[in-house]
């Protein structure tokens, strides 16, 4: 039996309500009740330059086919987890938001264009994504155990979106207007980030 | 397919995507933090209105999604695949102060043009269909890139610009599609038509 969404009804909605759920100002308030692996695992969520980079990275994975997430996700694991680990340790405040943004656009241009990247290519994009979000969600403050969940819950949260994104959109590719559906996700990306980097050039 | 995985299916598609949608219901309401800031200036919700509060700009939007489907085939998806990326790229001008000669008279000529090539039933090659809407798709970008808030967050904000004017294609699409039949045929063009006076309009001032 297939748990994952359909096609027609996983993907494009799960896209839209991602790029909805913006409330940066929120990213660090706690949930009450959710518990520290809980609230890492919404912090990747709330952050919308980290869901743009994820959603571009699980389209771009989807749409290589055929679908082989071992490698990709194996680099995605291993340095999220590395970076999460350092973004902590070195108390790095945030990576700053060009950079999530052009990477962000990176990924998503090959989405629009349907450009399968060589598996070179994939895995350093995997590299580069988890490394910004990693150093981007380290943990301010708490107990060595609260940290630990936490970070636990975040780099959960960071994989489970890449993989899930990917396996939905594989799911459509035998079907044309999913794989527009997806190339349209990208060009939405790729313009976000274009308005985004030039207001802060402006701001600059 | 097999008649109980097509019933699971079926049962599966009918439930999940009100699910998903009422998600989406229960987030939205943190957009209310927009209210916190004075005037029309927050981030999502001002962006995601922006490209709704001039008519102008409306119908252009639709009119894209409608020559899309209008065309078929692969400017279905070309046209609002180069609109919004090209819109930004505009929009990018304006927000950097760049100088652009005749913007809202290009708006104007952008629903004249796009509306009366879906009334006249125009197929160019798609190159050239993409070129007339990438031009288009700068004056608009432009205008919205140089009305853009200085206090907005500029992230939130173009996410609700970009799925904003997004949706309109696909009500534009949505529309279009109704060529499958003779009098929806018939609707379009007309609507084509309804666009292209609403853009004369505009350039003559009379909207």
């Amino acid at each position: 039996m297939n748990f994952f969404p359909s096609r027609r009804t996983g993907l494009l909605p799960a896209a839209f309500l991602l790029l909805a759920f913006h409330s940066t100002a929120h990213a660090h308030l706690a949930v009450e009740g959710a518990g520290e692996i809980g609230n890492g695992a919404l912090h990747p969520l709330v952050s919308p330059a980290h869901v743009m980079i994820l959603l571009g990275l699980g389209l771009l994975l989807g749409q290589r086919l055929p679908l082989d997430l071992k490698k990709p996700m194996g680099i995605f694991a291993l340095v999220s987890a590395l970076a999460l680990t350092l973004g902590t340790t070195w108390k790095i405040a945030s990576v700053p938001l060009p950079v999530l943004i052009g990477a962000a656009m990176c990924i998503a241009i090959t989405v629009a264009l349907e450009w399968k990247p060589p598996l070179v290519a994939a895995l350093g994009f995997c590299a580069a994504a988890a490394a910004g979000i990693g150093l981007d969600s380290g943990v301010e403050s708490g107990t060595t155990a609260v940290i630990a969940k936490t970070l636990l819950g975040i780099w959960l949260s960071m994989n489970a979106v890449v993989a899930y994104t990917a396996i939905c959109a594989s799911n459509g590719a035998d079907k044309p207007w999913a794989r527009i559906g997806i190339r349209v996700v990208g060009s939405w990306i790729v313009a976000i980030s274009l308005l985004v980097l030039a207001f802060s050039l402006r701001k600059g | 397919m097999n008649p109980a995985t097509f019933s699971y299916h079926t049962r599966r598609a009918a439930w999940l995507t009100p699910a998903l949608f009422l998600l989406l219901l229960v987030l939205l309401p943190s957009t209310a933090s927009a209210h916190v800031e004075k005037g029309n200036v927050g981030g999502f919700v001002s962006g995601f209105t922006h490209p709704l509060t001039g008519l102008d700009h409306i119908v252009a939007m639709v009119a894209v999604g409608l020559w899309g489907a209008f065309l078929g085939g692969r400017a279905m998806w070309t046209l609002p695949v180069v609109f919004p990326v090209v819109m930004a790229f505009g929009g990018a001008l304006g927000v950097l102060g760049v100088p652009l000669p005749a913007v809202e008279t290009g708006i104007a000529l952008s629903g004249v043009i796009l509306g009366a090539m879906v009334a006249f039933a125009a197929r160019p090659p798609l190159w050239l269909a993409a070129v007339i809407v990438g031009i288009f798709a700068i004056f608009h970008g432009y205008a919205h890139g140089e009305e853009m808030p200085e206090s907005a967050n500029a992230l939130t904000f173009a996410i609700g610009f970009v799925i904003s004017t997004g949706l309109l294609h696909l009500g534009g699409i949505a529309f279009g599609l109704l060529v499958k039949w003779p009098w929806g045929r018939i609707a379009v063009r007309a609507g084509g038509g309804a666009i292209a006076l609403v853009g004369f309009g505009f350039l003559f001032n009379f909207l």
